[in-house]
């Protein structure tokens, strides 16, 4: 008899989980929620909660922004149907997309300057690496290891040359691991991490993204899963012009944004404008280096295919263009 | 102790029968919901390649150095305790404050302090070890009848003589007790250590081993290194503290 109730139970509880997880599709539908990430490469996002981009658009239309703290749980939280827009750079984004998650690319966000910042002084080059010197980045599968890892392809012929020696700590404690100089020799920073430590006096860059990757790329995309794409039409065109128009406002009017983000990003207004500026801090929707991300992370089996349609990768409706564009991006690459 | 084995058997064959059968029904997506063919298939795999022996390696032997170096310091600690009431004092102290604390909880500054590395590891497994452990100690020494220490007198035992014949075997069911707390929490303590402190890219432990499997987007190797997980949990609370119970104190007669 007892066992007839416990079974009785299990399936009630399962019966339950299914109910539960119905529900929450169905509340999804009348709003639309975006995951925000803390970083500069990220402002034009934060314009469209500033400004309220969105709400211009569609006055009824409910806007949740959720906080937070990595690519993984952002990945996590809309394969369980929380998220529907989240910003990403590229290579984690293929990494699911290869597995199979259901996603796919809205428009380019922003190009970026990358660094690997050093604190030793014995250390100039990527082949002053001893194998003790630890070297900081957010998570294995990151773009800041897959650039490394394409430096150490085409300095020593070695992708995992340094995997051995890599530690996995957010922006904000590899800064703080670097500045104190303990455990951490190097950290492959993003801005404002990256402005911060080049302003420190015996911290220097010995690699910048540009170079490990050799040419330009993307930075960060706009993703979405292909259910809020097909379910919720035009809340997906709202946002995509609500993310042009940010994109361009940061674009043509750095100073007028700089303003405006600087309480958000807890700066002065004049240090938010110099950061907003910096050499190399580019503010567009197009997609650069798709390309050649695909064609390193499926020679290094990172990825299981090695060949992509840009339909599979990028949505129809895009900011982004057409092939034409990302075929523009990747010859400028080769250069 | 045979029909627990077998009801577990019994329960656990069912339970991965609805598990597969959900997963093949199709109601959840492959990519959160995988199948137990898929799990077994990387499970199988990365035992094969000698990754996830290589990271088993690791947090075994972490535990190990984290659980030997917490029991001497504990004993150190009740045996002070034991002898000096100043000391009883400061001990006392010392494990208020400290007992409560999740080791997580002092992250930051143990990343600080110590880094990242194995150390960090250790520490967090020392913290959540040493306090319960030189609790359980003290209470057992305190608990132990006069009539014992009233012997050692008669027979003019020195103070090592009494520690090493009379106070550590006369509390020994505190003490295994103690080390059950100390693994249970130590092996908790451990695995989200690795995984938050995100240790070194080859060498961080099975809590390493998942959070990998995780950024890889991998479900199946998640679940993979959960199941090694278990078992060794259940291998070591099953086998080894149950023979070491009935070696010890169930022969002795000091546990009913």
């Amino acid at each position: 008899m007892k066992k007839y109730i416990t079974i009785i139970i299990i399936f009630l509880s399962v019966l339950l989980l299914i109910s539960g997880c119905a529900n929450n599709e169905e509340a999804s539908q009348q709003k639309i929620t975006i995951a925000e990430q803390y970083g500069l490469a990220y402002a034009p996002v934060q314009l469209i909660k500033e400004l309220n981009f969105l709400k211009a658009a569609d006055p009824d239309l409910e806007v949740e922004w959720k906080q937070l703290s990595n690519t993984t749980s952002i990945r996590e939280s809309m394969l369980a149907g929380e998220v529907d827009i989240a910003f990403m750079a590229i290579p984690p984004f293929l990494i699911a997309r290869d597995k199979g998650m259901g996603w796919k690319i809205i428009s380019g966000l922003s190009e970026s300057p990358l660094g690997l910042m050093t604190n030793r002084e014995d250390i100039n080059s990527l082949a002053d690496f001893k194998t003790d010197s630890k070297i900081a980045l957010p998570q294995p599968g990151s773009i800041q290891h897959i650039l490394l890892s394409m430096a150490a392809e085409r300095e020593f012929g070695e992708v995992d040359r340094f995997d051995e020696q890599l530690l996995t700590m957010s922006h904000p404690d590899a800064m703080n691991a670097l500045l104190a100089g303990r455990e951490v020799s190097a950290h492959f920073a993003s801005p404002p991490y990256l402005f911060l430590e080049s302003r420190e006096e015996g911290i220097k860059k010995i690699l910048s993204g540009r170079e490990a990757f050799g040419g330009d790329f993307t930075f960060i995309v706009g993703v979405s899963t292909e259910q809020f794409y097909e379910e919720q039409p035009q809340n997906y065109s709202n946002f995509l012009e609500a993310l042009g128009k940010a994109i361009e406002f940061i674009d043509q009017k750095p100073d007028e944004a700089a303003e405006i983000l600087a309480d958000n990003y807890n700066l002065e207004p004049s240090e938010m404008r110099d950061y907003l500026s910096w050499s190399r801090m580019k503010f567009t929707s197009k997609i650069k280096g798709l390309d050649k991300f695909i064609d390193f992370m499926a020679a290094e089996s990172y990825l299981e295919k090695n060949s992509y349609q840009y339909s599979e990768l990028v949505f129809e409706e895009n900011l982004a263009g057409e092939k034409a564009i990302l075929e523009e991006g990747a010859s400028q690459n080769e250069e | 102790m045979k029909s627990k084995y077998k009801q577990r058997f019994f329960w656990g064959i069912l339970l991965a029968f609805i598990w597969q059968l959900t997963a093949v029904s199709g109601i959840f997506s492959e990519l959160i919901f995988p199948g137990l063919d898929q799990i077994s298939i990387v499970l199988f795999k990365s035992l094969q390649d000698g990754t996830l022996i290589k990271q088993i390696a690791f947090s075994l032997s972490v535990i190990a150095q984290g659980l030997f170096l917490a029991t001497i310091m504990a004993l150190l600690f009740a045996l002070t305790a034991y002898f000096s009431s100043t000391a009883a004092g400061l001990i006392d102290t010392l494990t208020a404050l400290a007992h409560p604390l999740p080791g997580i909880a002092l992250m930051p500054l143990i990343l600080i302090w110590f880094g990242s590395g194995r150390m960090a590891i250790l520490i967090v497994i020392i913290h959540s070890v040493l306090w319960p452990l030189s609790l359980n100690l003290s209470t057992g020494f305190n608990s132990i009848p006069d009539i014992y220490t009233l012997i050692a007198k008669n027979y003019r035992l020195n103070k090592f003589e009494f520690m090493y014949k009379i106070l550590i075997p006369a509390s020994l069911p505190y003490f295994i007790s103690g080390l059950k707390i100390a693994w249970a929490r130590s092996w908790r303590a451990l695995i989200s250590a690795e995984m938050l402190f995100g240790a070194i890219n080859s060498l961080g432990g099975l809590g390493w081993y998942i959070f990998q499997r995780r950024v890889f987007f991998d479900l199946p190797g998640v679940f993979a290194g959960i199941i090694v997980i278990i078992m060794i949990g259940i291998v070591v609370e099953d086998f080894i503290f149950a023979k070491l119970e009935n070696k010890t104190v169930k022969k002795w007669g000091g546990l009913k």
